[in-house]
């Protein structure tokens, strides 16, 4: 890139824009392109409900009911500093938050006692030395030595700023898998936003317990560019693996009230049914989608995100876990061998996506499949995952293993599947638990054998 | 000129040398463990670091004295003009030969550091026969392959090898070997505690020793811009008694080889190895 004129003008800029830019920019959560396919006047409401709910990176809030750390801590009011009636923020000196993490800028602040009990401020600023915090000024805000207040979201915000430091650049702010640095990677980074994940440890219709997604960020993902970060604290993994599951949350529950309109309200639909052949009025229109605003939208956004929250909940329990029931069988020539033969079989149809030696080149990769969500064929050959990305099946002579290389790893994806993944779960299907273990013991050996 | 100058010009190098003399105790020398290095040969280096401070301190001390009595001189007389001179012969050959006296001296001083450092006939014996791990670097991590308990490293992949990311053990008070790798771009294997510093590049397998002489948890981190990534790309090298290290490695065998059922159920989704955290 040449060194222009432009460029030139906005280096001489910069340091005076650094002076001037005191004030926090502007930063929000991305909407789906679904949502953004919603007629205006769907989109906006679906949109305000997140941002009421969810926040902005630079403003969370808290929704109740959520399996989230929120992380609330309780602060009193030791004094007021007096301000003219012209400043625009209240400055007040708060104990209670000595241990409490040091950058609290853009929470909730909600009183609990005194004149504006029940209000909720914002920390515009916040002195982790001196416990200064200064709120927006409102009519109604007079905080006097005393009060109490909780502060809301610092455990959030904790795993905010450590996932906007090491996993932004790839994942994007929003946890939608397009950080700037995601147009160079193969395979792509994770979208959060459907709240699925790839490598678990649990049965098939789970989601991933808390403990997967923390050993994801422990030891990464070999093959794929999400690096270890085992030099992180516990604590720090679980603040990040706490905002992630957050993300999905919220880009779940996107989806779920997105998918409740958009039959009746996208715009497409707008346009079919207000054609000749449609013969609605954009008027009749209107009165539909506010009456639905009206009566059940509010039961729409209860349910998206408690039912998302609750599955969330349900993957740590013990009983989601893939446990096998036998210990695995020894790694034989002959358990091999039986293992050889069921990939080969018409039972799994291994073979058809891994090849006949494993080396990721089955018939299938041949094929035009049909996406299962849009119901129209994928434009290239071979697999793809739900992601829409293209998926070739895994080379099993490579000895890299994604989801980690221990028996159980490799028993948990034939158990499970890999779920995203057009690999299918084999746990409740005609296998036995022997027969999984052989499988398993073929699939390790596969990496050193000559064929 | 006036004084007030050669004070100026004075007061530089004396706070020059002033700050570098009492860099080592204001913690602004050698990392870790007051400045002394982790490994015999980092010992060997920083003594030759000193050598070299030692001889450019005292020329560069001499030099300015020179210039600033020149100044001082000057200064106090205004009377006399300075002489214009076509270079001196004898001053020539003085400032030539004794820089390369000293550089001839610092080259034969240091040679055998240096070839016990970099020249694989001089690797210890025990160390090249038996080597720890391999080392690849990858965009972002580190990544550890060792052989199994009792077996040797083998160039290629092993079904029992031990794997691990971003944090290798390594006994001490022995020479180890590593062979070092590369997945993607040019990293740099850099261990700052025990001045050992080796690129890695793709294609390439390049044996790398050191004998650390104390137990710690030191950082390996990447030298070498290797990406968006690159400060992510840090590890643990975790130095502990014999015994630590072969029970650090049964430990991974364990893990490595569970199968969902037993004992290390309770810890199966936690890291890799619990020792040795700081
Ligand atoms: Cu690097």
């Amino acid at each position: 890139m040449r060194f222009g004129y432009r460029h030139f003008i906005l280096l001489l800029l910069f340091p005076v824009l650094t002076i001037a830019g005191c004030e926090q920019p502007k930063v929000e959560f991305i909407f789906s392109e679904k949502t953004n396919e919603l007629m205006p006047a769907a989109a906006k409401p679906v949109k305000e409900a997140l941002v009421r709910e969810f926040g902005n990176p630079l403003a969370l809030t808290q929704f109740e009911g959520l399996p989230t750390k929120f992380g609330d801590v309780e602060g009193k009011v030791k004094s007021v500093e007096a301000t003219g009636a012209e400043a625009p923020l209240i400055r007040f000196q708060a104990t209670g938050l000595e241990n409490v993490y040091d950058k609290l800028q853009g929470l909730p602040l909600e009183w609990t006692s005194g004149k504006a009990q029940g209000q909720v401020s914002r920390i515009k600023e916040y002195n982790f030395e001196t416990g200064m915090i200064a709120v927006e000024k409102a009519a109604d805000i007079a905080p006097q030595p005393g009060d109490t207040f909780l502060v809301e979201c610092t455990r959030l915000q904790f795993g905010r700023d450590l996932y906007n430091r090491h996993c932004m650049h790839c994942h994007g702010m929003s946890g939608e898998g397009t950080g700037p640095t995601s147009r160079y990677l193969n395979p792509p980074p994770r979208d959060f936003r459907l709240g699925i994940y790839k490598y678990t440890s649990t049965k098939s219709t789970d989601k991933a317990q808390v403990q997967d997604l923390e050993r994801t960020v422990k030891e990464g993902i070999a093959g794929t560019y999400m690096p270890s970060f085992k030099l992180l604290t516990e604590d720090e993994v679980s603040a990040i693996v706490n905002y992630v599951i957050w993300l999905s949350i919220r880009g779940e529950t996107e989806k779920k009230l997105v998918d409740e309109l958009f039959l009746d309200f996208s715009k497409e639909t707008f346009a079919e049914r207000t054609s000749e052949a449609g013969g609605e009025t954009p008027e009749e229109i209107d009165e539909e989608l506010k009456e639905y605003m009206e009566l059940d939208f509010p039961d729409t956004l209860d349910f998206a995100t408690s039912s998302v929250a609750e599955a969330w909940e349900e993957a740590n329990r013990e009983e989601a876990l893939v446990i096998p029931e036998s210990p695995r069988v020894p790694d034989s020539p002959e358990s091999r061998e039986r293992g050889r033969q069921l990939y080969l079989s018409n039972k799994t149809k291994c073979a058809t996506c891994h090849g006949p030696q494993g080396r990721g080149n089955g018939s299938a990769t041949h094929d035009f499949w049909t996406n299962p969500v849009t119901n129209t064929k994928y434009p290239n050959r071979g697999l793809h995952d739900i992601w829409g990305n293209q998926l070739p099946p895994r080379d099993l002579h490579r000895g890299i293993y994604r989801g980690g290389r221990r028996p159980i790893d490799i028993y948990r994806r034939i158990f499970a599947g890999i779920k995203g993944t057009p690999m299918p779960a084999f746990g409740s299907s005609a296998l036995t638990e022997e027969e999984r273990w052989d499988l398993v013991n073929y699939v390790m050996s596969l990496p050193y054998s000559s064929n | 000129m006036g004084k007030g100058w050669c004070l100026f010009f004075l007061f530089w190098p004396v706070a020059a040398v002033v700050s570098c003399a009492a860099a080592p105790f204001i913690g602004w020398s050698f990392p870790y463990d007051n400045a002394q290095a982790a490994s015999n040969l980092g010992i060997r280096i920083d003594h030759l670091f000193y050598l070299i401070l030692a001889i450019t301190a005292a020329v560069f001390i001499g030099t300015q004295a020179v210039l600033v009595y020149a100044l001082w001189r000057s200064a106090n007389n205004r009377d006399e003009r300075a002489q214009h001179t076509h270079g001196n012969h004898k001053l020539e050959l003085i400032w030539s030969i004794i820089p390369g006296a000293i550089l001839l001296f610092l080259a034969l001083y240091q040679m055998n550091l240096w070839a016990d450092f970099r020249f694989k006939n001089h690797y210890p014996e025990a160390a090249v026969k038996d080597p720890l791990a391999e080392v690849t670097a990858r965009q972002f991590e580190w990544r550890f392959r060792y052989p199994a308990i009792g077996k040797q490293l083998q160039p290629k992949p092993q079904p029992d090898d031990l794997y691990t990311v971003n944090e290798l053990h390594v006994p001490f008070g022995k020479p180890v070997l590593i062979q070092l790798r590369s997945d993607d771009v040019q990293h740099s294997f850099f261990l700052p505690a025990l001045r050992i510093k080796q690129d890695a590049l793709p294609g390439l397998q390049i044996p790398v020793w050191f004998e650390a002489n104390k137990p710690g948890v030191y950082d390996l981190v990447c030298a070498e811009l290797c990406g968006w990534g690159h400060y992510k790309m840090k590890a643990h090298v975790i130095v502990e008694p014999e015994e630590e290290y072969q029970a650090y490695l049964k430990n991974l065998t364990q893990q490595q080889s569970y199968d969902g059922l037993g004992q290390i159920a309770a810890n199966e989704n936690g890291s890799e190895s619990e020792a040795a955290e700081k």
